[in-house]
């Protein structure tokens, strides 16, 4: 399943660089922009409240490097590291 | 927002007989609280038939005399994901399950800390088109993180009633059982999609409506049978809707149910289809698309209802779909803060060793001097029981196989209620989330999850808590490796047998050596569980990686209430299952190892050799007592079986052992110690076994001592890795819903057990 985040992109008349979730550091906040993963776990995610737009912060990451924790909707949830990375984020 | 249908009046029929209500919401809400406050004692707990999902129903009074039965489904983020709890949620709901008759009505609640998407199940369980009440819970949680709902303004978008709850204080529980009878069907919401996907709706529903009024369709599945007065009323528009409804369902991928038998029907399949390739092709996929017109709709309802407890809520000009309910610069919560230090990359690591040690440790320690007396206390009533009988069959039958069976299951209690205890504060507080978060990392590699860990740690003290406390992990494969490499921690009762064999064969090594190789057999069970579980991983269980997604819920106080019920239903649970077995297995033991008696020639015998060589009267009954052990069907057995495990550096009076150690795993040393003619006198043990040599009868190495060293780490490694515990097959034949399991852990571990042994065995004596 291919994965990977389109480059560059536009909202309005500004570009930005989109990354992959995992890749945002520690204390840095971004917007969904995508989910790019095999069915089910696209639903999951979606479900979970990782739709368009959608702000989420990264909150911390395990000792160990993986999983890592994040905030979405006023809750905090743990993805781990190959998950994260189905998702493309604008950072803020 | 435009409903497009109007709130139905329809209250609940007060039709005689109980109402069934179901109780949902997402984990972690708080459901299970409320459902205690509801039902009090008045629960049942089973399984539902044919799968290992935890089944409750309780009894509730409801206001106007008028009783219901509550059904706590489990904890559910969404009715359409697969994993089992979740598709039981939705069966239920959907009265698709034969065992459960379909709800009158739905209590969701809602954890007011955590709304939108708790109102996720929520939007989908409107779609049901169920009479619902929503119990809004957590309040104070919210407000203590500085939000603020009114449940009269949720009560004015949902159309429904909402009654604010305050679970671990029972508040609002009689609101809320009189806010039942007044359940509603909620209002159809429109949810906001694009304009595409509802031409696409109009479409496949209309689809529908032509075929429903050519040849009729049944579909239960959006209450389609079901007419409110105001779809009476407007027949027409009111039911284009509910085809729309369905329509979306189908188009949206769910096919639960009678959905299938529609789908697959002729035109409907052609026309879905091509609205399906149509949508993708405007690059849209009607699943997500769905979706995020839910949390739309949620978004908005919540900027409307969520207001800042410190100022009312000014939510601006922003557009609401880049609306987040927190103020910016926020304050971390409580549990946030508390997160810092306990998930701290070396702070939170400490504290993690800290607690699982303590845990590790009060379980052997506390418990203890417990088992100790409780063993005394049975050992008395024994006494007291059978002290004034004559010797004989029946006498022996009390004393030595019920009373010495029930001391066996009884020894265990102390040690699985503390673990229990543990088990159950871990989970209910929320640590148990964070233990998981820190740990994932390293059983993830093998195939695990991080809720695998404390289900691991469990096992060192007796796998089947280990393997109850599984439950906790959802997915289906990764719960499974769990299980099976559970009993390869050494468990509590595999402890008499170690410090009987190190202590007799390596009595020469000093103390740290000891420890060093006990610490050795833990660690070797370790590593042999991690690398079955990897080739598990890598063959039986192979599969897609599945979403490991873990919600770290807010911490809360575990309820003393809550935590106690927990404990005595699951150790009332431990002793129905493993209690039973072991029992039964011992008086099997007992029968067996007393019949055929010896004949009485050879007793006399006996005891004119113990006479002549003037042995004292405890001696005496110790000879008879091995003579009678080698005469019974045991001790035939154990003969029987030398030929097998002679090549192991086993004899048959070890054979005997292992026997014995089916019923639980310590009957090894007493077993042993009966065989070896001291009885009760264990002390004496270690001499007589270092004297005892191989007999001729099964060829070489006759007249060999047979307790070498070799041949003590052999059998130390036989219990390290052999499944022997009955019981905790039984139990994972109860998990795993079928015997397949099961027998292949027998056959698997035994298997290991042996050639790994042979192996030692063999080389070891010839090097």
């Amino acid at each position: 399943m291919e994965r990977q985040c389109a480059p560059v992109g536009r909202v309005g008349t500004s570009t930005y660089k989109a990354v992959a979730l995992n890749d945002l550091p520690v204390g840095r906040a971004g917007r969904v922009l995508g989910i790019l993963a095999e069915r089910e776990l696209k639903r999951r995610l979606l479900e979970m409240g990782f739709c368009n737009n959608v702000r989420v912060e990264v909150v911390r990451k395990a000792p160990l490097g993986d999983p890592i924790e994040y905030r979405l909707r006023g809750y905090h949830l743990s993805l781990r590291a190959e998950q994260a990375h189905c998702i493309s984020i604008r950072p803020d | 927002m435009a409903i497009c249908c109007e709130a139905s009046d329809s209250t609940l029929p007060l039709t005689t007989g109980a109402l069934t209500i179901a109780l949902a919401g997402n984990p972690n809400s708080g459901k299970t609280t409320i459902f205690n406050a509801l039902t009090g004692m008045r629960q049942k707990v089973g399984n539902y038939p044919g799968i290992t999902v935890e089944r409750k129903v309780g009894r509730c009074r409801l206001p106007e005399g008028v009783d219901a039965h509550i059904i706590d489904l489990p904890g559910a983020y969404s009715l359409i994901s697969r994993s089992p709890d979740e598709v039981v949620a939705m069966e239920v709901l959907r009265g698709l399950r034969p065992d459960t008759p379909k709800p009158d009505a739905v209590i969701v609640v809602v954890d007011a800390s955590n709304l939108q998407r708790n109102l996720y199940l929520v939007s989908q369980i409107i779609e049901l088109g169920t009479p619902m009440v929503i119990a809004l819970n957590m309040m104070d949680v919210a407000m203590r993180r500085g939000v603020a709902i009114l449940p009269a303004e949720l009560e004015a978008e949902l159309g429904i009633p909402v009654i604010p709850v305050v679970g671990h204080k029972r508040e609002g529980i009689a609101e809320l059982k009189a806010a039942i009878l007044k359940a509603r069907i909620a209002p159809m919401p429109d949810w906001p999609l694009p304009q595409s996907m509802r031409e696409e709706l109009t479409v496949v529903g209309g689809a529908l409506a032509i075929i429903d009024s050519a040849e009729g369709l049944e579909c239960e599945a959006a209450g389609l049978k079901r007419a409110t007065p105001q779809e009476a009323a407007h027949p027409n528009q009111l039911r284009l809707d509910r085809y729309r409804a369905v329509a979306e369902r189908l188009l949206v991928g769910d096919r639960a149910g009678d959905l299938t038998a529609i789908a697959n029907r002729d035109p409907v399949g052609s026309v879905l289809s091509s609205a399906h390739e149509r949508m993708t092709q405007d690059g849209m996929d009607p699943m997500q698309v769905e979706i995020e017109a839910h949390y739309r709709w949620i978004e908005l309802i919540s900027a409307r209802c969520l207001h800042d407890v410190d100022e009312l809520a000014a939510m601006g000009n922003e557009p609401p779909s880049l609306l987040s309910h927190e103020p910016p610069a926020r304050k971390p919560t409580v549990s946030e803060r508390v997160d810092m230090v306990l998930v701290h990359r070396v702070w939170g690591l400490l504290i993690f060793a800290l607690i699982m040690g303590s845990l590790f440790v009060s379980i052997f320690w506390l418990a203890t001097p417990i088992m100790h007396a409780m063993e005394s206390a049975v050992a008395w009533l024994g006494h007291l029981v059978t002290g004034e009988m004559d010797d004989g069959p029946l006498k022996a039958l009390l004393s030595n196989g019920v009373f010495d069976g029930v001391g066996a299951v009884v020894v265990f209690v102390p040690q699985i209620a503390m673990l229990f205890l543990f088990l159950s504060i871990l989970e209910d507080s929320g640590y148990l989330a964070r233990a998981a978060f820190l740990m994932d990392r390293l059983l993830a590699r093998v195939g695990l999850h991080g809720k695998s860990f404390i289900p691991l740690l469990s096992s060192f003290a007796c796998a089947i808590p280990g393997i109850m406390a599984t439950r906790t992990i959802e997915n289906r494969r990764e719960r499974l490796a769990t299980i099976l490499i559970a009993p390869f921690m050494s468990c509590s009762a595999r402890l008499p047998v170690y410090l009987l064999l190190i202590g007799v064969f390596f009595a020469q090594f000093s103390a740290w050596t000891r420890a060093g190789i006990m610490l050795g057999l833990y660690g070797m069970g370790i590593v042999v569980a991690a690398g079955c579980a990897w080739i598990f991983k890598k063959s039986l269980l192979k599969g897609a990686a599945t979403a490991f997604i873990l919600e770290l819920p807010t911490y809360k106080f575990p309820q003393f209430s809550q935590v106690s019920r927990q404990v005595v239903v699951n150790t009332w649970e431990f002793l129905r299952r493993a209690g039973t077995i072991i029992f039964a297995l011992s008086m099997l033991m007992w029968a067996m190892a007393y019949y055929p008696r010896l004949p009485e020639a050879q007793v006399q015998k006996i005891q004119a050799t113990a006479r002549t060589n003037a042995l004292s009267a405890p001696a005496t009954s110790n000879l008879l007592g091995a003579a009678q052990l080698e005469h019974s069907f045991a001790g035939r057995l154990g003969h029987a079986i030398e030929p097998a495990i002679r090549p192991l550096g086993y004899d048959w009076k070890i054979g005997v052992g292992l026997i014995g150690a089916f019923a639980a795993r310590e009957v090894f040393v007493s077993t042993i110690a009966i065989t070896y003619a001291v009885g009760d006198n264990e002390d004496a043990l270690p001499d007589a076994m270092r004297h005892d040599t191989y007999s001729a009868r099964y060829g070489p190495p006759a007249g060999r001592p047979i307790w070498t060293p070799l041949v003590a780490i052999s059998v130390l490694i036989w219990f390290v890795l052999a499944m022997q515990c009955m019981s905790t097959l039984a139990v994972v034949r109860r998990e795993t819903s079928g015997w397949r399991w099961p027998l292949f852990m027998l056959v698997y571990m035994n298997t290991l057990a042996y050639t790994l042994c042979l192996l030692l065995y063999q080389i070891g004596s010839r090097v």
